[in-house]
């Protein structure tokens, strides 16, 4: 006879309502089940996830207060994430550089330029109705986006600040770690590019990043044919997600960007952290520079100062 | 002699994969079904020439826009899978918990739970361009990815749910198989849903999704719309008289609604409190949700909330609970319910950008409202030929032995739908 064919004490007493057959210990054995396989879907996430943080907690204890020293650990960390894919097609392979930018924030006037520079320059389609860089117009006294103007029509207001915001190049780029196919990544120089025709437009990268910086074309790009960019690719772009690549087809051969080419008060510097020497490394090591939602731990390749 | 071939050699049955697919009721079926089959075989034509739209006209003629990044079939995959997952709990608890009341659901439930996932994932595919490179999601599939998750999870359960329901038909391996099976398919519909919960939650870029809390909610949510969708599919089929349920199994199903509506509404109030409470409170979030209690976006947030208390208020009373008219009504304001609150927790996401912008409202456009329709009606479709092809109703003296001892006395049969109903004794509660 089995135990649960004996009515228990308390169960015989209690008048169970019609309809209701649950006897206790079944639905507690069914409540353990189900918790057991709740906690054991958590584990991989749960155990990559402290892997993660203890090997983040060892760098920090290592990485000293000194300029070098911070640099190496934001160079370290960039390359922690690197898909090891074959290079993106649309470019020279990477070199040993890591790329960074530092944006002053106090030169800024807010006028646009650097905006309609890179569109020309990557072939952002014309009527597509994004562009890689956006510039906010910030409330002086703080740094609070909520409150920021993106669609301003009046540059240089001295009661506002101008925020130029683009693809951060994250070390930690939550785009990259949420695309489902691995169509972008991260190059060993730090730029993260996508793979036109392997993207499968879910646009969860879009969804992933912090910043905005990821765009969609909705429709085909349309760019006049005079001003076409031959080193930019163009027709595969069409319903496919896009963003600010550092200008990789330039600066990987020496040039620098068209955004930092077209600034005209010289607010953005580009360059190589790697060289101890570069401008940015200078800058960032010896300036009070700050990055946009530092405290979401992407850790962007763009510093602002000001 | 003659009733033996009568039996297994009745017109119009074909045996297929050891299924009597019976073609012959489509044959006998009545002027009313055939006009509902085509009412749903026009819309599934509409929404096929929307798909074709969208291929050829490109992803433009949706409403969705870099700031709206996704849309309608977002939260209809939410939807989807939660009122599959939600089915599937009833019928588990039969095998589980032993709830042998909601036996005669099972199979409904589990044919439910298949189609509703099968135009989840259908609508995910049809909002994607080149659906073909979908390919890549198999080849190179990315471990940090959630949307690998969810996804695999939903196809694994899809096929899951047909095989369970080929097990339960055939009744191959028995009472234990069955049991077996949703051993299995209970934990991955929570494992799915949990995964659709954190494509949400796991994203730090978007302030009112990054909770933990969305994934007990879209457990919640699952639970109470898939018993509430399910409860209304029992009453319509029992009005058409294709089987008759013991008003004590509906009894059973709006307690237990009632009781995860009140979680549900809860966890609502939980995260509502944290968004809030001064000690809490930052702009990027109570700004944010100021758009949906009061501003631009409250008329698809705050009916989630009247129509949750009031569902709850009509199960909560009493005398009338055992009304079906009561039943029916909470259990469709809920259905409605959770629908909105799919499409207030899809804009949650969007209402103000990652870049503090706030966009107004998203509505779905033509095509997207064309695909949704067809996508409906391609399942619905499904649901009304296979209820009427396939042995929807268990043989009464199919399965049972098992859990036998114990609760035979209270096994709700399936009795002939010719019985007159006998109005419910109300339970006399103790203490």
């Amino acid at each position: 006879m089995s135990e649960e064919s004996k009515p228990r004490p308390d169960e015989a007493e209690v008048q169970l309502p019609e309809g209701c057959t649950l006897s206790r210990r079944r639905f507690i054995e069914g409540l353990g089940a189900s918790a057991a396989v709740l906690a054991a879907g958590t584990v991989p996430v749960l155990a990559s996830s402290l892997l993660a943080d203890a090997a983040q907690a060892s760098e920090a204890g290592e990485a000293g207060h000194t300029g070098d020293e911070v640099l190496d650990a934001i160079i370290e960390h960039d390359h922690q994430i690197n898909y090891p894919g074959k290079p993106v097609y649309y470019a020279d392979p990477a070199g040993d550089e890591k790329w960074a930018m530092v944006i002053d924030t106090k030169a800024c006037i807010g006028c646009r330029r650097c905006v309609y520079a890179c569109v020309k320059e990557n072939n952002i389609g014309r009527e597509s109705g994004f562009t890689y860089i956006q510039v906010l117009e910030m409330e002086p006294g703080k740094i609070e986006l909520e409150s920021a103007e993106l669609h301003y029509d009046e540059a240089g207001r001295p009661d506002r600040w101008y925020m130029p915001t683009q693809c951060m190049q994250c070390a930690k780029p939550p785009c990259v770690y949420g695309c489902p196919v691995k169509a972008t990544w991260k190059e060993p120089d730090g730029i993260v590019l996508i793979d036109y025709n392997k993207c499968i437009s879910c646009r969860n990268c879009m969804i992933n990043c912090p910043y905005g910086a990821r765009h969609f074309n909705w429709v085909r790009p349309e760019v006049p044919a005079e001003e076409l960019n031959p080193d930019v690719p163009y027709e595969e772009k069409a319903y496919v997600v896009e963003k600010c690549t550092f200008c990789v087809h330039r600066t990987r051969n020496g040039q620098t960007t068209a955004c930092v080419e077209a600034c005209p008060v010289g607010a953005r510097t580009f360059g190589n952290l790697n060289d101890p020497d570069s401008e940015v490394a200078q800058l960032v090591k010896t300036r009070r520079v700050w990055r946009l939602k530092e405290d979401l731990s992407t850790d962007p390749m763009i510093w602002y100062v000001g | 002699m003659d009733v033996a071939e009568a039996t297994i050699e009745r017109p119009g049955v074909k045996r297929f994969i050891g299924i009597d697919w019976d073609f012959g009721a489509l044959r006998t079926a009545g002027p009313r079904y055939w006009a509902f089959i085509t009412v749903l075989l026009i819309f599934t034509l509409l929404g096929i020439l929307g798909w074709i739209a969208f291929l050829t006209q490109g992803a433009a003629v949706m409403a969705q826009r870099d700031e709206f990044t996704w849309g309608l079939w977002f939260s209809n995959y939410m939807y989807y899978v939660g009122l599959s997952a939600g089915g599937l709990v009833v019928y588990a608890s039969v095998h589980l918990f032993g709830a042998e009341q909601f036996r005669p659901l099972a199979r409904l439930a589990v044919l439910q739970a298949g189609v509703l996932v099968m135009i989840a994932l259908l609508g995910d595919i049809t909002d994607l361009v080149r659906p073909w490179r979908m390919f890549w999601f198999v080849v190179t599939p990315n471990p940090t990815s959630i949307f690998v998750y969810t996804g695999s999870a939903a196809g694994a359960y899809m096929v899951l749910c047909f095989a369970d329901l080929w097990v339960m038909i055939t009744g191959k391996g028995g009472e234990k198989l069955a049991h077996r099976m949703t051993l299995i398919a209970l934990p991955f519909a929570i494992y799915l849903h949990t995964t659709t919960a954190y494509v949400l939650a796991l994203n730090k870029s978007r302030e009112l999704w990054n909770t933990a809390v969305m994934v007990p909610i879209f457990l919640t949510s699952a639970t109470a719309s898939g018993v509430a969708l399910l409860m209304i599919a029992a009453y319509i089929m029992q009005y058409f008289g294709v089987f008759k349920f013991k008003p004590s199994m509906f009894r059973s199903l709006s307690t237990f609604l009632s009781t995860v509506i009140i979680i549900d509404l809860f966890l609502l109030f939980v995260e509502i409190i944290t968004v809030y409470w001064p000690t809490a409170a930052k702009l990027g979030h109570t700004e944010r949700m100021s758009f949906f209690l009061t501003g631009s976006y409250a008329w698809m947030f705050l009916p989630v909330l009247v129509l949750g208390i009031g569902s709850f208020a009509l199960l909560a009373g009493r005398k009338t609970r055992h009304l079906p008219v009561i039943q029916l009504s909470a259990a469709a304001m809920y259905v409605v319910a959770i629908f909105l609150k799919r499409y207030t927790l899809m804009s949650m996401g969007f209402a103000t950008g990652t870049l503090g912008q706030y966009q107004a409202p998203y509505l779905p456009s033509l095509v997207e409202v064309l695909l949704w329709l067809g996508l409906l009606a391609f399942g619905l479709l499904f649901m009304t030929v296979g209820a009427k092809v396939l042995p929807m109703v268990e043989p009464e003296h199919g399965h049972g032995e098992m859990h036998g001892e114990a609760h035979a006395s209270e096994h709700a049969e399936i009795v002939p739908a010719m019985v007159p109903e006998t109005v419910p004794e109300t339970v006399p509660e103790t203490g």
